[in-house]
């Protein structure tokens, strides 16, 4: 089941699941906006909360968050969480959650472990405060429910290629869902085709998403006869934050015909440089007609790093901004209106020659 | 006589030479001008802050015999004498003071 937090992730969510998705936020207009088959409102007293949604106040989130901890607790387990980092509903709810997680006495068995996906802002092009709520975010709760072990993959999906491709937020969540699906998939493809060797089956899927690090999945069409190296490297998903350096891997090659089974040990081999053993499996797609290979691979970087970067980056663009904001602030002179001396200056301006006024001093006959 | 004539002239000051312009510009335009309306007009130009300072130019010009003034219902007059006339020639000629305009008279577009 997809749990959608916030109107991120409610939305997210909800087209991950086809509207049978649980989506949960602070406003009834916002829960009224999503398709859902379970939709549940945190309480907030917060009166612009209620209305309008958190906004970037995380605060909110978090003050609501009392009001379904119970509920939100037990429905998470086992299952796969979407949120918005920069957000206040998303941040502040899902910030709850890590947080409780990360103080759980007794560790979350495999089966209840959940799998949170994170839409990251993208620096360069959105607000301060989604930046600031992402940094918090990462450092604060994501880096403690890393470390106490009590969650599954995290995915880090982020808005860069929304911003740069000019990409509408409706095909851009239908991207990253279809993206999200083609990892999730795997296990499925593992029963639905023939299987030509190794062997992916729901329990490796569910051990293997059970562990509590980020994961960075991709799917392209693989040449068998190219070193894969290049390949992989040249198709990172553009969707996902890149990864680094991997501790697991998991790959399923789908191939048009089954002659080429052996040339998987190429892919084997490249992983066994560094010292990785994948879990794989080799299945025949005959609907295919070039080989596909859909690669995940796991990396654990401590979030305290990507908060670096994050913070990196923010204080590059908050420096450019102030510089900016120095360049464009004008001095204004402050000028003070003489109207007493202006007056005289226009009248001197209108002065009269010496000969008008002998002219009239004649006309009036004084002359 | 002419060396009186010219001592006087030279003892004039330039207030003294916009009074004279004043008032003769005043009766070109057929209109009355008073000790008041001077008052305001110096003020205007900045030569002089006080009414008083106004009335002894506008007496020194009297006596000299340059201006006249006449006491028309409860308003003093000035009009420009022929001798009046003789010196704002001459300063207009010898002198190099700018005209300044009445607001009085002229007021400002």
């Amino acid at each position: 089941m997809n749990i959608g937090i916030g109107g991120a992730g409610s939305k997210l969510a909800s087209i991950a699941s086809s509207g049978e998705s649980v989506a949960v936020n602070v406003s009834e207009l916002e829960l009224s906006k999503v398709e859902a088959k379970t939709k549940i409102l945190a309480v907030t007293h917060s009166a612009r909360g209620q209305l309008r949604g958190s906004g970037k106040n995380s605060n909110i989130g978090r003050d609501a968050y009392i009001s379904i901890h119970e509920e939100l607790k037990n429905l998470i387990k086992g299952n796969i969480i979407f949120t918005s980092t920069g957000g206040g509903t998303g941040n502040g709810i899902t910030s709850c959650l890590l947080e409780g997680l990360s103080k759980n006495e007794e560790p979350v068995i495999l089966e209840e472990k959940s799998l949170f996906a994170f839409v990251l802002p993208y620096l360069n092009r959105e607000s301060s405060e989604y930046v600031d709520n992402t940094i918090e975010f990462l450092g604060g709760p994501v880096s403690s429910a890393i470390d106490s072990g009590n969650t599954g993959n995290m995915v880090l999906f982020s808005n860069k290629l929304k911003f740069e491709g000019r990409i509408a937020e409706v095909n851009y969540n239908q991207m990253m869902v279809d993206s999200f699906n083609s990892f999730l998939s795997i296990p499925v493809k593992g029963e639905m085709y023939k299987l030509l060797d190794g062997h992916i089956d729901f329990e490796d899927f569910d051990l293997y998403k059970s562990k509590p690090y980020f994961n960075h999945f991709t799917q392209f069409e693989w040449d068998p006869g190219q070193p894969f190296e290049q390949q992989l490297s040249s198709n990172f998903n553009s969707l996902l934050l890149a990864p680094e350096r991997a501790i697991e891997v998991m790959f399923l090659v789908e191939l048009p015909s089954p002659e080429l089974t052996p040339k998987f040990y190429d892919i084997i081999d490249y992983f066994a440089q560094d010292g990785l053993a994948p879990v794989y499996g080799v299945v025949h797609n005959p609907d295919l007609q070039k080989p596909l290979v859909t690669v995940s691979l796991l990396y654990s970087r401590k979030p305290m790093e990507l908060v670096d970067d994050f913070k990196n980056i923010s204080d590059i663009y908050t420096r450019n901004r102030i510089k900016k904001s120095f360049e464009q602030h004008v001095v204004l002179q402050n000028h003070k209106l003489d109207k007493l001396n202006e007056a005289r200056r226009m009248v001197e301006e209108k002065g009269t020659s010496a000969g008008d006024v002998l002219g009239f001093l004649k006309r009036i006959g004084k002359l | 006589m002419q060396e009186l004539f010219e001592k006087q002239i030279n003892s004039l000051k330039e207030a003294h030479f916009h009074i004279l312009y004043w008032t003769a510009m005043a009766e070109e335009m057929d209109q009355k001008y008073n000790i008041t309306n001077i008052f305001d007009d110096l003020k205007f130009i900045g030569a002089t802050r006080t009414k008083q300072s106004a009335v002894a130019l506008v007496d020194s010009l009297s006596v000299l015999c340059f201006i006249n003034i006449n006491g028309e219902s409860n308003r003093k007059n000035i009009y420009i004498t022929k001798y009046g006339a003789k010196v704002l020639e001459f300063l207009m000629v010898e002198r190099d003071y700018k005209i300044k305009k009445s607001m009085f008279l002229e007021g400002i577009e």
